[in-house]
């Protein structure tokens, strides 16, 4: 257990009590409705992500909660047909609001993917090719940030000597900090994190759930996971999701240990799901 | 038991005739090529890459036809190429999943297999005509007409090949499409492309029908793409239909030089492939 017990209380209570909480949320779900063509799959969704805390969401396969993690980064409108109905307050603007770029909301709230993602290109151009996209930085300037970013996914020691060789030759473990610190390189305020230990074997796993408690200090962290181990063990808030419903949230160590609703139980207790 | 005892007899008539039919098509392919090499071998000499068409018996070359092909196969690629490679990133990226899409993908799969002839005719029409004559343009742009459907299909295939989730990732970082397809897409499947290429340059390489209506041949020394110009394709065409026997042999080493380059192609298009796997 990493999170410390008194604070995550603190948000737990605020974030129960669904008034205005003592710290104000860094992304606020208000009304939210999904569609995939007919299919109705987020159904009516409220719910608040606190600033420089990691929030899982949990459920069965189909819950909506990968969903509700594209929808924060407007992954969806990728493809013609998915459509988001209601509002995510971010930073004082609606974040699904047609007038924001959504190349701006990517490079605010960054997403790290279920299977590592390397470009077929060097460690270090996978890292550039996304400062570029929003800043011109100097030759030195853009070798600091490498490093900086590198330094914070935990890899640098690994691959400070080999920066120009190609990403596609690391392990998976250290392709997935690879594409954490990339994600982190642009300097975003919010990561997504789509299951990101699920193709990834015990050692890998437990380096990148240290990660993302290094993380919470700078960054507010969304972590979709099957894996409710690793809930308990990384988030201070969990919430549940069923059938496009979010059920329940609360502290993780509530949630986990003393769950309200009856749905809940019976998923973290593995009578389905 | 009986009905095993059947079941593996039916196994070993159908390996029979099939590997009976494998090595029926090797054997057109060597005995081709065993011709080849027997009749192009003997008929090859430096006078075959450095003399230009000459009267029978004067000890001409092939030079004039050799050049013509490059800058022809060179022009129709840098024409072909192009437009082949954008369209076919159209149907993977921009249009997939669209009506139009599937349009465009119907018409180009009609022009991949049209017969090439046609094509020849239809520049004939478009070019020759009403400019007044035949001309290396009007070859050139026959055979970017033939490259651009090999390309179109092979690119669409190869961005095919490469996982969506690579796409997002690109998308995450806040990249636009353009940025996305350029630097990340078309990287990842840049030897698939490059081999998309190099089997549409064998294609075109050796065609003689859509020559035979727009550069016609030219059995003197040109250049000039305005003018008619000579091709590997259309000498072999006319020194094989002719009696003479030194005229004859030069086809043959035509034939083989050709073979030799377009079968260099693909194996060099093969290994890039094997080595992109």
């Amino acid at each position: 257990m990493n999170f410390a017990p008194d604070t995550s209380i603190d948000i737990a209570s605020a974030v129960n009590r669904a008034t205005a909480p003592s710290s104000a949320p860094k992304l606020k779900v208000e009304k939210l409705n999904f569609y995939y063509g007919d299919n109705h799959a987020l159904k009516n969704i409220n719910f608040e992500i606190p600033e420089k805390r990691v929030t899982a969401m949990i459920g069965p396969s189909g819950c909506g909660k990968s969903t509700l993690l594209r929808i924060f980064n407007r992954m969806y409108q990728l493809y013609p047909g998915q459509r988001a109905e209601g509002k995510i307050l971010f930073d004082g603007g609606d974040l699904l609001s047609k007038d924001l770029d959504s190349t701006v909301v990517r490079s605010r709230i960054g997403m790290v993917f279920q299977k590592p993602t390397p470009f077929p290109m060097s460690i270090y151009d996978n890292i550039a090719f996304g400062v570029k996209l929003h800043e011109s930085l100097s030759k030195s300037q853009m070798d600091e940030r490498v490093e900086w970013c590198l330094r914070k996914a935990a890899i640098w020691e690994e691959t400070k000597d080999r920066l120009h060789t190609s990403a596609l030759g690391m392990s998976g473990g250290q392709q997935q900090r690879l594409c954490i610190a990339r994600t982190i390189a642009v300097r975003p305020e919010v990561i997504l994190l789509d299951e990101p230990t699920s193709a990834l074997d015990p050692i890998s796993t437990s380096k990148i759930e240290d990660l993302i408690d290094e993380l919470k200090q700078e960054f507010t962290i969304v972590i979709v996971t099957h894996n409710m181990q690793q809930a308990a063990r990384c988030a201070d808030i969990t919430s549940f999701f069923y059938l496009g419903e979010l059920i329940e949230v609360g502290a993780s160590n509530e949630i986990f240990t003393n769950p309200r609703e009856a749905r809940t139980r019976d998923y973290i207790t593995g009578r389905f799901g | 038991m009986a009905s095993l005892a059947r079941r593996r007899t039916t196994d070993l008539v159908v390996k029979a005739v099939s590997t009976g039919f494998a090595a029926l098509s090797i054997v057109l392919l060597a005995w081709i090529l065993w011709t080849l090499l027997s009749r192009g071998l003997p008929a090859l000499g430096p006078h075959v890459f450095t003399r230009i068409t000459a009267p029978p018996g004067a000890g001409g070359g092939l030079l004039n036809a050799i050049v013509g092909s490059l800058i022809q196969i060179v022009v129709a690629l840098v024409i072909g190429t192009p437009i082949g490679l954008m369209c076919g990133t159209f149907l993977a990226e921009n249009g997939r999943g669209t009506q139009i899409a599937n349009v465009v993908r119907f018409v180009n799969d009609v022009l991949l297999s049209a017969p090439s002839i046609l094509i020849g005719l239809f520049v004939y029409q478009l070019l020759v005509v009403p400019f007044g004559g035949f001309s290396g343009w009007a070859g050139s742009i026959a055979l970017a007409i033939l490259v651009i459907p090999v390309v179109v299909r092979t690119t669409e295939d190869m961005l095919n090949l490469v996982p969506i989730g690579l796409r997002e990732a690109a998308f995450a970082l806040g990249a636009p499409q353009w940025k996305v397809v350029t630097f990340v897409t078309w990287r990842a499947a840049r030897a698939g492309l490059v081999t998309g290429i190099l089997l549409a340059l064998a294609r075109a390489a050796g065609e003689t029908a859509p020559l035979l209506f727009t550069s016609l041949g030219n059995n003197g020394w040109s250049i000039n793409l305005g003018a008619p110009m000579a091709s590997l394709p259309i000498a072999i065409y006319q020194y094989a239909a002719s009696p003479f026997e030194d005229w004859v042999a030069l086809a043959w080493a035509g034939a083989l030089i050709i073979t030799v380059g377009v079968l260099t192609l693909n194996v060099l298009s093969r290994l890039i492939l094997a080595k992109m796997k």
